[in-house]
């Protein structure tokens, strides 16, 4: 049989490897290569979702041994939670190698770092050693890292700098809390099944574990009040590094919520689950106001990443505090089909962004007015984007909130007061719309080119899976909610 | 008597290239020194293979040949021959070339009697013979600051030696033996047994560079000749540690040295890389730099007798810090020793650029690099033996270290400022970093090797 999750895994790193050892090539075989790769990708990524998953565990399991004596092992396999996000990956990235085409800086630089930081954003959700797991998870940073650091804007040494000093930081106490349940798992092992079956660590180490597991992927999602590495980050992001910072990484604290603090460590974040619900409110709030507060068009989408990431804690701690499983599997279904909305609609957004400023050289929204008359599509677009972004109905991100809100209305009733971060995020948006596509157009905005052929490519699959997820969101549900109702805790 | 000789095999196989080098320097042929030595090297590493776990003793009991005096010689031979490769990339058509690796292949020896030492005469002899070869291999190049550097580390060998010698007697005294394994009776004699630890402590924390104990180490490798700083960091350095293991493996735990191992392990760890956070030439960043993973090392010691982690995590660090810290040197050897140096390398020398990164990334202990998994055992072992406290300053020291890294990435990939000259180009060198990249890159993948 053949391997497909490892196949998925790996093809992108070959494709670096081979880029690597091709010195001198030409901007256009070293864009091929990254779109040829990454659409190969996408395409094995669909067999794994035609194959679909069972309740109950994983499947598609890939094993290989590798040192027995400590139990660490290569295996990788997917379930309802990780699929999805699977595929949103190897799509957002297969729309950023198109997207990047046009760009000529050090091409073949740039396409080897895309393809390593796949390799790595794949791996981290197939994964099902915990070992393996944190390796995948560390190499994303260097990746993303010397992605800022060299293709960023002006202020991008300090960024990138702060972005990896400050996540590996974050990330460092997930290491000891691996090291924590391996040395309580007997006997030793890596394996995550086994840790997520067997829940080796309970009491005072549980909490210890806990602790430092949501201090690392709080620090990844980013939650209040450690968030302030994100703006800084995707303002000077180039673009394609601000989508998969955005539509992908950030998915790895929710993912880690989720696979290693609720699945290996229920009783604990079940007793801290009011703790980290508050500051899941806490986010969501924040994030939307902070989001109010901005003038450049760039940090205020960094910011409701804040405020969409909060509903999805929102819906985790929910799920850690329900007795009911069937309001479990709705909060958990919630916080999974939130994942894949933002996505969806934040990466479509900074994409947008990122064509803006192609064109303008600014993102202050002051600077604009009126771009709806000159760059219909354009502005179209945005506006479509804002508006599922706000949790219009009929969008991705409807089904996803009102799951997590009706969970939380069930089980903690006060937590829902983080609606009202809906009604400021539906401010924002229309003022940014209103200050950058409404109006009298500024005269030296008039030449602005609308979208090309390239470009709307990139937007369509987003548009399309856009108004599929808010419409028919069984789609993708379906798979979630195979896993969420079978998680046997 | 002929079955501890051929347990020795290794050892008289590099006690005789020695004596063939120095006869091959005689008649100034440099090239026939090198390749005697690296022949040696190859043979001994072929010899040592059968008895890696033979976990036996020789000479009563005075010289080990056990897991950890096998994997030195794994570790400590192929280090030592790419240092003399590297050494043959700097110094080549120099004076006394031969010399240096006759010198080089003596300290070696010395270095697997430290690693190998179950006596304290033959500590006190593993010292003496590394101390009096990285004595002359500093002073080599002959000019004052080489002359000065070899001074300051004479001195300060001398004296930390002395101490040793006088606090070794303590443990004399009070087992009445100079075993290491008479070690253990010291459990009702706290005081002697202090005494002791105190003065073993001054003596190898010296040849490791550990905190208050490693002055002399940033003055030593910037006077040196950038091939034997290198050799300095890795051979000596690891020698000195796993000596240390061999003798706190018999030392009682209740007297307590684990809580002193830790104290030096956060403060080398610290100010090792707090200095080299604000250094500008490239030797002495890297200088720090290893006195810092030499307290990373000494997070494996205080799990020492609570199974076989710890000296797996001190194995497999060792062979990883071989690999990523010659790998580093070796670049600034191409490069030039300041950081302005090496500024724009990365764009003027794309694969070597690369090469160093990921040095650096491992030296910060970035998975999946071999590095990494050095660490990962060493914070294993610390937390198996319940120093939480000790694997939490490691983590926020490493965050540190990466900033200290970072330094060198970023200077590397900043514009040219269009006057630098391209590095030196050196197949010999490529050799080196080559082979350490390989290691760096692949070994992490391998680990199980070690785990035979």
């Amino acid at each position: 049989m053949i391997p497909i999750v490892s196949l998925a895994v790996f093809l992108p790193l070959i494709g670096a490897v081979i880029l690597l050892f091709l010195p001198g090539t030409s901007k256009a075989v070293s864009h091929g290569i990254g779109i040829g790769f990454s659409a190969l990708t996408f395409v094995l990524t669909l067999v794994m979702w035609s194959r679909g998953v069972v309740p109950g565990g994983f499947s598609q399991v890939e094993e290989v041994s590798w040192i027995e004596a400590i139990g660490a092992a290569y295996r990788v396999g997917v379930d309802g939670l990780s699929l999805p996000l699977v595929l949103l990956t190897s799509l957002l990235f297969l729309l950023s190698f198109v997207y990047q085409a046009k760009s000529s800086d050090r091409a073949r630089s740039f396409v080897i770092l895309m393809l390593m930081l796949e390799t790595a954003s794949i791996g981290t959700f197939v994964a099902l050693d915990a070992l393996l797991f944190y390796v995948f998870f560390e190499v994303s940073l260097v990746s993303m890292y010397f992605m800022i650091a060299g293709w960023g804007e002006k202020d991008r040494q300090r960024a990138a700098l702060m972005f990896f000093l400050y996540t590996l930081l974050g990330s460092l106490p997930l290491l000891l809390a691996i090291l924590g349940m391996f040395l309580a798992s007997d006997p030793y092992t890596f394996d995550m099944r086994i840790w997520i079956e067997t829940q080796p660590l309970t009491g005072i180490g549980g909490m210890l574990a806990l602790i430092a597991m949501l201090f690392t992927f709080a620090v990844k999602i980013p939650a209040f009040p450690v968030h302030t590495w994100l703006p800084a980050a995707h303002v000077q992001a180039p673009t394609v590094g601000s989508v998969i910072l955005a539509g992908v990484m950030l998915k790895f604290g929710t993912y880690g919520l989720v696979r290693f603090s609720l699945q290996m460590l229920p009783d604990a974040f079940a007793s801290a689950g009011m703790v980290v619900l508050v500051f899941g409110v806490i986010s969501a709030i924040y994030g939307a106001f902070v989001a109010l507060a901005q003038s450049d068009l760039k940090r205020l989408i960094a910011y409701t990443s804040v405020n969409h990431m909060g509903y999805v804690v929102i819906g985790v701690a929910v799920a850690a505090m329900a007795v009911d499983p069937a309001m479990r599997a709705v909060a958990l279904d919630g916080a999974t089909l939130q994942m894949v909305s933002h996505g969806l609609v934040t990466g479509a957004l900074f994409f947008l962004v990122g064509m803006l400023k192609d064109r303008a050289h600014t993102r202050e929204m002051s600077h604009f007015g009126g771009l709806l008359k000159i760059t219909p599509v354009l502005g179209w677009s945005f506006i479509f984007f804002a508006f599922a972004s706000l949790g219009l109905p009929g969008l991705a991100h409807f089904p996803a909130e009102f799951q997590i809100f009706l969970a939380t209305l069930n089980i903690s009733p006060w937590a829902v007061v983080s609606i009202l971060a809906i009604v400021v995020t539906a401010g924002l948006y229309l003022r940014a719309i209103g200050l950058v596509f409404l109006g009298e157009p500024g005269k030296e905005w008039l030449k602005m080119p609308d979208l090309d052929g390239r470009e709307v490519l990139v937007l369509i699959p987003l548009v399309a899976l856009t108004i599929a997820v808010g419409i028919v969101p069984g789609i993708v549900l379906d798979t979630i909610h195979t896993t969420t109702t079978s998680l046997g805790f | 008597m002929s079955r501890d000789l051929a347990f020795l095999l290794p050892e008289l196989t590099l006690m005789i290239t020695v004596a063939l080098m120095l006869v091959a320097e005689m008649v100034r042929r440099a090239g026939l020194t090198l390749l005697i030595g690296l022949a040696g090297l190859a043979l001994a590493v072929w010899f040592t293979l059968p008895v890696l776990d033979a976990g036996t003793t020789v000479f009563g009991g005075t010289y080990r040949i056990d897991l950890l005096s096998g994997w030195a010689k794994l570790i400590l031979l192929p280090a030592t021959a790419l240092s003399m490769l590297l050494a043959r990339a700097e110094l080549s058509g120099r004076v006394r070339e031969g010399s240096v690796y006759s010198l080089i292949m003596l300290v070696t020896i010395g270095a697997l009697m430290l690693a190998g030492s179950g006596d304290t005469m033959l500590l006190v002899l593993g010292i003496v013979v590394t101390g009096l070869g990285s004595f002359a291999l500093v002073a080599y190049p002959g000019d004052d600051a080489a002359t000065e550097a070899s001074m300051k580390y004479l001195v300060f060998g001398s004296v930390t030696g002395a101490v040793m010698i006088y606090g070794l007697s303590f443990w004399f005294a009070g087992s009445g033996s100079t075993l290491f394994s008479a070690l253990s009776g010291m459990q009702t004699k706290p005081l002697l047994a202090a005494a002791g630890l105190i003065a073993v402590l001054v003596g190898l924390g010296y040849k490791a560079a550990l905190v208050p104990f490693h002055f002399w180490a940033p003055e030593a490798y910037e006077g040196a000749p950038v091939s034997v700083a290198a050799y300095m960091s890795v051979v000596t350095k690891i020698a000195a540690i796993f000596a240390l293991a061999q003798l706190l493996r018999d030392l009682p735990i209740q007297t307590g040295w684990a809580w002193a191992i830790a104290a030096i392990a956060v403060l080398t760890m610290t100010y090792g890389y707090l200095a080299a956070l604000v250094q500008t030439n490239l030797v002495r960043l890297l200088a720090y730099s290893s006195v810092a993973q030499a307290g990373y090392f000494l997070l494996g010691f205080v799990a020492l007798g609570r199974g076989d982690i710890a000296l797996l995590s001190i194995i497999v660090f060792a062979a990883a810090y071989v690999a990523m810290n010659i790998g580093a040197f070796s670049v600034v050897l191409l490069a030039g020793r300041d950081i302005d140096a090496i500024r724009g390398l990365g764009r003027r020398a794309p694969m070597l650029g690369v090469a160093m990164v990921i040095f650096l990334l491992s030296l910060a202990g970035i998975p999946p690099l071999f590095g990494f998994f050095g660490k990962f055992l060493l914070f294993g072992a610390a937390l198996k033996a319940g120093f939480l406290w000790l694997a939490v300053i490691a983590i926020l020291n490493s965050v540190l270290s990466l900033a200290v890294y970072l330094r060198i990435i970023v200077a590397m990939y900043r514009a040219p400022e269009g006057d630098e000259a391209a590095p030196r180009a050196s197949p010999v060198a490529a050799l080196v970093w080559g082979t350490s990249l390989a290691a760096t890159l692949g070994l992490g993948i391998f680990t199980r090797l070690f785990f035979s």
